[in-house]
C-alpha cells in the first residue's frame, strides 16, 4: 500500500477510536478492586466536614503518609458513588454524611474496610455507642468512626416564654416541659397571652423528632415494615394534637417565614440538632441572647453526623486507621468544635475547654451542659437501608392534615399503604 | 517514497466515471463531523442506552446489577405516586405554557410596533431567562411566602384575605408556574419578534387597504404567517415543561410540599434514583418521561401541521 498522508491520518485516526472504546471497556470492569498506590493517603470530604486547623495539623503530622486531601463540594455521596463504579482515583478515607451511612452498609464488604479487622477495637469505646452502631453491620462490622452527631435541644425564646407566663430559666423549663404533652399544653398557654407565636414551628418537623427520640423506627431487623405499629402512630398523634389545638405554626424549618419569625418573635422555639444553632445564628439579628437551651421534651434524639470510612481500595488500610485516630481524638474534635461548631462524637471531648465555654447568644448559657447529656443519651434504633424512603409518605400525610385537606385517620391509612408499596419494591416485607 | 500528496488530482476521476465513490472517499467530511458525534456518543448516547437496560434491572448504584424484567413497570403502574407526579407535571405543563406563550405573543408584537427603546426591552425580558434558576427560585418562594411574602403583604394592603402559597396544593402550582411564566416569557418574545419581522410588510399594507382592523389583521396574517415559529417554541416549551425540576424542588423541597402537589416527573425520578438509590425504578421513570415528551411533542406536530402543508 502507498504510503500518503490520507492513510496515515486514517490510520491514526482509527487507532484513535479502537484504542478509546478498548480504554471504556476496560475501565468498565469493577470486578476487582484495585490498590491505590502506596507512600500517600487521599482523603475525601464535603466542604466544612472537618476543622480546617485539625486538617492541617494532622497532615503535618504524619508527614510519611502524604495525605492529599480533597474537598468534595454538591453532591458528595453521587460523587463517591461514581467514583466506586468509575473504578479508578478512588480515595483511601472518604467521609460517608450520616443521613447516607444506613443506605452504604449492605455494600460493608465490596467497598470499605471493617475497621474491626485492622485494630479499632480498641477505640471505638472512645466513641458513643449509638453512633457507632449506626455504622455497624448486622453482622458486626463496623465500617466508619464518627466525627460529629447531632443532639437536639429545645431552643427558645426566653423573653416570648415569661411575657407568656411561662418559665424563662432553662432549668425550669426543662423542670415543666418535661414531655411532649407538657409541651402542647404550654403552646395553649402562650398562644392565650400571645396568638402570633405558635410553640410548635412546624408539626410535620415535631414528627419527625418524636420518630428519631424512638428505639424503633419503620423497618425492623426482619427487613419487616413496622411503620404501621404504635411507636409511630403515638408519633403522629402527637403531631396531629399540634394540629389541631393550633398550636402549630405551619412554619418549615429553612424557609424564609421561618428565619424571619426566628427574629420576630413568630417561630419562639425550634427542636433541633446542635448545628441547627448556626442556622438560628444566621437568622437573629434583634434577639441575640433572648434565646436559651433546654432538654428536648420526652428525650434527646439526634439529626445528622458523619463518619470516615476506609475503602477497599486503601494501600495500607493501618496507616489509614491510624490518621483517623488521631483526626478524630477527644482533642481535636474539641479544636474542630472551637473551629466550626463540629459537634463531638467522643464524650471525652465535653469536658474539654472548648465546649464548656458560655455562649453569649444564649444568654451567657453553657449549651454543653444541656447537649453533653443529650448525647449520651440519645436511643440506639436500628436503621434500615430503605428507612428514609419509607418515612416520606408519613411526612406527607402529615401536610395535608396540617393543610386541612385530610382527616388524620384518612392520611394515615393512606400514608402506611403507601409506605409499604414503596417498601414492597425493595422486598420489604 | 514522498509523504506529500503529489499525485495529478484529474486522472483517477475520469478513468473511472460510472463507479459510484466509496463512503471513504468522504472520510475528510466525516472527520470534521465527528466531534460532535463523538462527544453525542459518549455524553448522549451510551447514558440514553444504559438508562433503556438500567430500566429493567435492580441496581442499589454500587452492588451487582441484576436482570428483573419488566418488574419496575409492573411497580410503576402500581404507584399511585407516580401517576400523581405524572397528572402534577402535565398540569403544571399547561399552567406555565399557555400563559407564557400568549404573553410572549402579545409582547413581541407590541414590541415589534414600538419604535423607541426597542433594545431596552429585548434585553430586559430576556434577563430572566439568563438568571439562575435556583436564585429565582429562592427569590420566588420568599415572594410567595406566608407570613413575610411581597404576593400576601399586597393582599393584606388591598384588605384582601391572604393565603399559605406553598402550603396549599393550588398555591404550589400556581407559584412554580408564575416562576416559570417569568423566566420563559421573555424567551419567547425575542423568538416571536424575529418571526414577525421576517413577514413581509407588503401583507400588511394590502391588509389596510382591504379595511382590516388590528385583531383580523393578527389572526389572519401575524399568526398563520408566524405557524413554524409557534410550531418551534410550543415544542420547545413541551420538553422543557415536561421536564420541571428545579423550581418546585428549591420552592417546596424534594417531596414536593402539601399533597406532593409539587411532585413532577422528573423529581420523582431524582428522589428514586438519589436518595432511595433505586437507580433501576429511577430508569424505568425516566423512560416513561421519554415517552411523554415524545407523545406531546407529536401531538403538538399533528395539531400545527409541522410538515410545511400552506
Amino acid at each position: 500500500m502507498e504510503l500518503s498522508r490520507r492513510t496515515l491520518l486514517a490510520g491514526g485516526f482509527a487507532a484513535m477510536l479502537g484504542g478509546t472504546v478498548i480504554g471504556c471497556s476496560s475501565s468498565m470492569d469493577t470486578g476487582t478492586t484495585k490498590k491505590n498506590a502506596t507512600g500517600n493517603i487521599a482523603l475525601w470530604c464535603w466542604p466544612g466536614g472537618l476543622g480546617k486547623s485539625v486538617l492541617d495539623d494532622t497532615i503535618a503530622h504524619f508527614p510519611d503518609q502524604h495525605i492529599k486531601y480533597s474537598e468534595i463540594g454538591g453532591d458528595f455521596k453521587q460523587k463517591l458513588l461514581t467514583t466506586f463504579n468509575g473504578g479508578t482515583s478512588i480515595p483511601d478515607i472518604t467521609g460517608v454524611k450520616g443521613e447516607d451511612i444506613a443506605s452504604l452498609l449492605p455494600q460493608a464488604t465490596n467497598r470499605f474496610v471493617d475497621l474491626k479487622s485492622i485494630g479499632a477495637d480498641s477505640i471505638l469505646g472512645d466513641y458513643l455507642e449509638w453512633k457507632v452502631k449506626q455504622a455497624t453491620t448486622l453482622d458486626g462490622k463496623v465500617i466508619g468512626i464518627p466525627i460529629d452527631i447531632g443532639p437536639t435541644a429545645l431552643f427558645y425564646r426566653e423573653d416570648i416564654f415569661t411575657a407568656g407566663g411561662l418559665p424563662g430559666d432553662p432549668a425550669k423549663v426543662a423542670e415543666q416541659l418535661k414531655t411532649w404533652d407538657d409541651f402542647l399544653a404550654a403552646g395553649l398557654e402562650l398562644r392565650k397571652a400571645n396568638p402570633k407565636a405558635p410553640i410548635v414551628a412546624d408539626a410535620v418537623d415535631l414528627y419527625g423528632t418524636i420518630v428519631n427520640q424512638g428505639t424503633s423506627r419503620y423497618i425492623d431487623k426482619d427487613n419487616k415494615f413496622i411503620g404501621d405499629q404504635d411507636h409511630i402512630r403515638k408519633a403522629w398523634d402527637i403531631a396531629v394534637k399540634a394540629i389541631t389545638t393550633k398550636v402549630d405554626g405551619k412554619t418549615l424549618g429553612g424557609s424564609p417565614d421561618w428565619n424571619a419569625g426566628l427574629d420576630q418573635g413568630t417561630v419562639p422555639t425550634v427542636t433541633g440538632a446542635a448545628w441547627v444553632a448556626l442556622d438560628i445564628k444566621a437568622a437573629c439579628k434583634t434577639s441575640v441572647g433572648k434565646w436559651r437551651v433546654a432538654p428536648t421534651p420526652s428525650g434527646p434524639a439526634n439529626f445528622g453526623g458523619s463518619f470516615l470510612t476506609i475503602t477497599k481500595n486503601a494501600a495500607d488500610p493501618a496507616a489509614a486507621l491510624e490518621v483517623i485516630k488521631y483526626m478524630l481524638s477527644a482533642d481535636n474534635q474539641a479544636k474542630a468544635f472551637a473551629d466550626a461548631q463540629i459537634f463531638p462524637s467522643a464524650p471525652a471531648a465535653y469536658d474539654k475547654p472548648q465546649l464548656k465555654a458560655p455562649d453569649a447568644f444564649f444568654g451567657g448559657q453553657v449549651p454543653i451542659e444541656v447537649f453533653g447529656p443529650a448525647a449520651k443519651a440519645i436511643p440506639i434504633a436500628y436503621e434500615a437501608p430503605l428507612d428514609g424512603a419509607v418515612a416520606v409518605p408519613f411526612s406527607d400525610g402529615l401536610k395535608l392534615v396540617q393543610a386541612g385537606k385530610k382527616t388524620s385517620d384518612a392520611a394515615w391509612a393512606e400514608a402506611v399503604s403507601k409506605a409499604k408499596q414503596i417498601g414492597k419494591r425493595q422486598g420489604v416485607q | 517514497m514522498t509523504l506529500t500528496a503529489a499525485a495529478p488530482p484529474k486522472a483517477p476521476r475520469t478513468t473511472k466515471p460510472g463507479r459510484r465513490r466509496s463512503i471513504w472517499s468522504y472520510w475528510r467530511f466525516y472527520l470534521a463531523l465527528s466531534p460532535f458525534y463523538l462527544i453525542f456518543l459518549v455524553f448522549g448516547l451510551y447514558p440514553v442506552a444504559s438508562t433503556i437496560l438500567l430500566a429493567f434491572q435492580k441496581w442499589d448504584g454500587l452492588g451487582p446489577r441484576t436482570m428483573v424484567g419488566f418488574q419496575n413497570f409492573g411497580f410503576l403502574i402500581e404507584d399511585s405516586t407516580f401517576w400523581l407526579a405524572l397528572w402534577n407535571t402535565i398540569v403544571l405543563f399547561f399552567m406555565s405554557t399557555v400563559p407564557t406563550l400568549a404573553i410572549a405573543m402579545a409582547l413581541a408584537v407590541m414590541l415589534h410596533s414600538a419604535v423607541r427603546l426597542k433594545g431596552v426591552y429585548r434585553i430586559a425580558y430576556f434577563i430572566p431567562n439568563i438568571t439562575s434558576l435556583v436564585a429565582a427560585a429562592i427569590f420566588f418562594a420568599a415572594v410567595f411566602s406566608t407570613n413575610f411574602g411581597l404576593i400576601n403583604a399586597g393582599l393584606r394592603g388591598l384588605g384582601l384575605p391572604t393565603e399559605d402559597w406553598l402550603g396549599e396544593p393550588w398555591g404550589i402550582k400556581i407559584a412554580i408556574s408564575t416562576m416559570i411564566v417569568w423566566q420563559w416569557t421573555g424567551y419567547n418574545t425575542i423568538i416571536y419578534l424575529a418571526g414577525l419581522q421576517a413577514i413581509p410588510t407588503e401583507q400588511y399594507e394590502a391588509a389596510k387597504m382591504d379595511g382590516a382592523g388590528p385583531f383580523r389583521t393578527f389572526f389572519s396574517i401575524t399568526l398563520p404567517q408566524l405557524r413554524p415559529v409557534v410550531l418551534f417554541t410550543v415544542i420547545m416549551s413541551t420538553i422543557g415543561g415536561l421536564q420541571t425540576f428545579t423550581e418546585p424542588q428549591v420552592m417546596v423541597g424534594n417531596n414536593g410540599g402539601t399533597g406532593q402537589s409539587g411532585m413532577t416527573v422528573v423529581m420523582y425520578f431524582y428522589n428514586q434514583a438519589f436518595f432511595n438509590n433505586d437507580y433501576g425504578y429511577a430508569g424505568a421513570i425516566a423512560l416513561s418521561i421519554f415517552v411523554l415528551v415524545l407523545l406531546f411533542t407529536a401531538i403538538n406536530w399533528k395539531l400545527l401541521g409541522g410538515r410545511g402543508r400552506s
